[in-house]
């Protein structure tokens, strides 16, 4: 027993591996900034008085950038096209670095490309120096914007425009004669691009190699050091926030769990005593019509129709938890916090109920086929004492490996249940971490809920070696 | 000749067993009758509820409207310039008959906006044009959504589970036939396998990564085209070292045979996407996708309940392979594959048409709980689940609590009895 469950707990390490590399490969594409999301959106973005300004915002990014560890490659190594530089990865801002790989992906050249990529932010730079006043508005602006336009942009007609847009209208004014050169500059570079193009460079494979200083080693060694990092958004340690979440979550899925235990047995076990009866096939029907309820459907016409005074029936709290103030005695303060449990642990329950009844009911009904029963029986046991003696053991067992696969979809329906009555666990800070993609935050949450689930199948296991003696893991 | 065919018919097959014990399932005949019925609303949702008339007449001309409109959603025809961008309801026509529900899902009628139930006072022309489901917040027909979402969900079935179906089958038999014995190959092959697969991926994806990319931005058939190209060339890659198999065999070591624990590797497999909390899982899926698109959702759900499928199949496959009539066909000597595809998977596909038939279930259940929180499909489309999402913002309309949320339940259960009576028409056992 002993060796099967470190067997089991060493399968853990591949899982958790698997599932850590999942989640991270998954932030890894995401939409969205993450540097920028840290800085909290407030840099502002062109208006700034010269180029000294626009370094001081480009600082502070790289300086996030770098706390955050966007500086190191992604992985311990890359497997792409010998085309693609294995620096690549220094070009934080990730909208640009793509648009750069397709620009390699288009020509192959990394050098030449290279080359254009300074010139068009030299260009840009060169631009908030200059002097400005009203003669050059209207050029100063598109010469910008096309230069911001460019670094993401990969099509050739677009680029070709723009960059003829560029030129004549940094010909116009003397100011800008300094901007029209290097506007020359970038024009040159651009042409070399596709001069010098060797796109076949794309089909050969290459593998780079970047050792242990990468975001994925970093991110995963603090982890195991139960550093979860800081929250994008609030900038709290995630490990806080999660301290606060995950008691909900388990009393929630505990209580129900324990619940629909303790209600399903006897209503399985008498179903099947009753086996035929007008009682029995009522209540098999209302079990299966539970079962297929849909949870949020529940929960909104829980919310609709028992909450608000609108149709009468103002009986429970609509959202949160309940608020539990110095002045209200223990009694009271257990009343609040039941009250505002009763429709969630209600809509976790039921289906979990209604599913584990019909179980045991199979449960039963096949233990009561056996021979030693029917011994028990004819050697004039009572009826109680031949089910709850001698069939009940043995009727656990389908309802106990049931524990497994109960344990996520309760923790997965929790989730939905969370965010409809706005309870504060798990489910809600994942659901509100996804919506603003504070993906630290997503990680552990996805991480922990991975782990919750492991275990839940390894204790189902122990239990089912537990109840019937006839299983041996040690083999 | 015609005696054989005469003993063939008069020995009742799996199937004909399973199709009888089926049909005295009251309730799984029913709800399969039920479940046609709903099918043929999802098909000809157009037909019933549309803001276009069937037949319009207008300044002498005929017109086709709702027929016309299929047809340029299909990108087979176009409108006339008379036609494109009306609004339906303020033409001036000579002769029409509208629709059965005259509402678009999307049609916003103005005059009945924020709630209007439908035992209210309607602000409507007649009866005819009455909201008898009520309207949502920006007096859009509830009827009609409810019409239209029918389509949705059966598009969620029927995609995500083939994209499941395609998967499981593959891992299923793979592992549930070989086993961890069976499968045999020279150690070279071996290392060679794993050598071909990251150029069998380079070549496959990673080089044609934009092509993919820019077909996906066109539509969603010309992916599915340079997919499976890519699928191809993948295989082709990998195939090599597998036809050299053979010709590896003299060598001395490399050549030696050892077998694959292809189930241990599967179950494996199985066991870790399973123990990720799926809907966690597609909402950080579908939260990284750029621009919601219900396919891709359908997509991402087929992916992530393949498992169930495939632990169905091996396990039916792994019961099966033991059984007599396998040994007996082993013993004629037949070959593997003739065994696998003519006699062991018949009599375990049957079997999983019940998970299938639950996996329909649980993916609408998964597609309406993602809209009703309004994660990956795009605001305009209209779906029970995000009908039944306007309700929690406003308690007093009850109408969209309950209609859109007896639509799921009365589906997901359809599906959950069709699945009941699979089960116990392949197991009549359980029935007692």
């Amino acid at each position: 027993m002993f060796s099967y469950i470190l067997k089991r707990v060493l399968i853990f390490i591949p899982t958790m591996l698997i599932i850590s590399i999942l989640t991270f490969a998954l932030s890894k594409m995401s939409p969205g900034d993450s540097v920028r999301i840290a800085l909290g959106n407030q840099e502002a973005q062109g208006e700034t008085n010269g180029s000294s300004d626009r370094m001081a915002g480009e600082k502070a990014y790289l300086d996030m950038a770098q706390q955050l560890g966007f500086d190191l490659p992604s992985f311990y190594f890359l497997f792409s096209n010998a085309a693609t530089p294995d620096t690549l990865y220094k070009i934080i801002k990730k909208p640009e670095r793509d648009n750069l790989e397709r620009l390699i992906g288009q020509y192959g050249d990394w050098p030449e490309i290279e080359q254009y990529y300074h010139a068009v932010k030299a260009v840009d730079l060169h631009l908030l120096d200059v002097k400005k006043d009203s003669t050059i508005f209207d050029q100063d602006k598109l010469i910008r914007d096309d230069a911001g336009k460019l670094l993401l942009e990969y099509k050739d007609v677009t680029i070709q425009d723009m960059l003829t847009e560029m030129d004549k209208a940094s010909a116009t004014s003397p100011l800008l004669a300094g901007v029209h050169q290097d506007i020359q500059h970038l024009q040159a570079s651009y042409t070399a691009i596709k001069q010098k193009a060797t796109p076949s460079k794309n089909m050969i494979p290459s593998l780079k190699w970047y050792g242990l200083n990468n975001q994925y080693h970093r991110w995963l060694s603090h982890f195991l050091h139960l550093d979860f990092g800081i929250s994008y958004i609030d900038k709290r340690p995630i490990w806080s926030k999660i301290k606060e979440a995950l008691p909900w979550t388990l009393m929630l899925n505990l209580i129900s769990i324990l619940l629909s235990y303790l209600i399903a047995i006897p209503i399985g076990i008498s179903s099947a005593r009753n086996k035929g009866s007008i009682g029995e096939q009522a209540t098999t029907v209302f079990l299966f019509i539970l079962y297929s309820l849909p949870v949020f459907w529940v929960a909104t016409l829980l919310i609709t129709f028992v909450t608000t005074p609108e149709y009468g029936m103002d009986w429970f709290p609509t959202f949160g938890v309940g608020e539990i103030t110095d002045q209200m005695s223990w009694s009271e303060a257990l009343m609040e916090r039941v009250s505002h449990f009763i429709l969630p642990v209600f809509c976790i329950t039921y289906g979990s109920l209604a599913y584990l009844s019909r179980q045991m009911r199979g449960g039963v009904l096949s233990v009561f086929r056996q021979d030693y029963i029917r011994t028990a029986r004819a050697k004039g046991l009572s009826e109680g004492k031949v089910v709850w003696k001698h069939a009940l053991r043995n009727s656990l067992i389908p309802i106990i490996t049931i524990f497994a696969s109960l344990l996520p979809a309760a923790i997965s329906g929790a989730f939905i249940i969370e965010i409809i009555f706005s309870l504060p666990g798990m489910g809600k800070v994942a659901y509100l971490s996804l919506q603003s993609r504070d993906y630290p935050m997503v990680f552990t949450v996805m991480m922990f809920s991975a782990f919750l689930t492991l275990v839940g199948t390894l204790i189902s296991d122990i239990l089912y070696a537990v109840v019937d003696p006839r299983i041996s893991f040690d083999k | 000749m015609a005696k054989e065919k005469n003993k063939v018919e008069k020995a009742e097959t799996l199937n004909a067993i399973v199709r009888r014990q089926f049909n005295r399932n009251r309730p799984a005949v029913w709800s399969l009758r039920l479940l046609m019925f709903i099918f043929l609303i999802g098909i000809s949702a157009d037909f019933i509820a549309n803001e276009k008339p069937y037949y319009a007449e207008i300044k002498g001309q005929t017109y086709f409207p709702v027929l016309r409109g299929i047809g340029v959603d299909w990108g087979l025809t176009t409108w006339p310039t008379e036609l494109s961008n009306v609004d339906w309801r303020d033409l001036q026509y000579d002769k029409v008959v509208w629709a059965l529900v005259p509402y678009s899902p999307t049609t916003m009628d103005s005059k009945n906006r924020d709630y209007v139930g439908p035992f209210d006072q309607q602000n409507v022309a007649s009866a005819r044009w009455k909201h008898y489901l009520g309207t949502d917040n920006l007096g859009r027909d509830v009827l009609s959504g409810m019409i239209h979402g029918t389509t949705v969900a059966m598009m969620v079935g029927v995609v995500s589970m083939s994209v499941a179906l395609l998967l499981g089958l593959f891992f299923g038999s793979l592992a549930g036939y070989y086993g961890d014995s069976r499968l045999k190959m020279t150690r070279l092959t071996i290392v060679l396998n794993v050598v071909a697969l990251p150029f069998a991926m380079f070549y496959a994806f990673s080089v044609r990564s934009y092509t993919l990319t820019d077909a996906m931005a066109v539509s969603i058939w010309r992916f599915t085209g340079h997919f499976i190209l890519s699928l191809g060339i993948f295989a082709g890659i990998m195939a090599i070292p597998n036809l050299l198999d053979r010709f590896f065999k003299k060598i001395p070591y490399l050549g030696g045979e050892v077998s694959l624990p292809i189930d241990i590797l599967v179950s494996r497999l199985i066991e870790i996407l399973e123990s990720i909390p799926s809907l966690l899982l597609l909402l950080s899926i579908v939260a990284i996708i750029e621009k919601p698109s219900l396919m891709i959702v359908m997509v991402i759900i087929g992916l992530t309940r393949w498992t169930g499928i495939a632990r169905y199949l091996r396990g039916e496959l792994l019961r099966v392979r033991s059984l007599e009539y396998v040994e007996a066909a082993q013993a004629l000597g037949y070959p593997e594959w003739r065994i696998i595809l003519r006699h062991t998977l018949p009599n375990s596909l049957t079997s999983v048409l019940i998970s299938v038939s639950f996996g329909i279930a649980s993916a609408i259940l998964t597609e309406s709980s993602l809209s009703f929180l309004g994660i990956g499909v795009p605001p305009e489309q209209v779906t029970w689940g995000s009908m039944l999402s306007l309700a929690r913002g406003e308690t007093h309309a009850w109408w969209v609590a309950i209609f859109p949320g007896f639509a799921i339940f009365i589906t997901v259960t359809i599906f959950n009895l069709i699945g009941d009576g699979l089960t116990e028409a392949l197991d009549p056992r359980l029935k007692q």
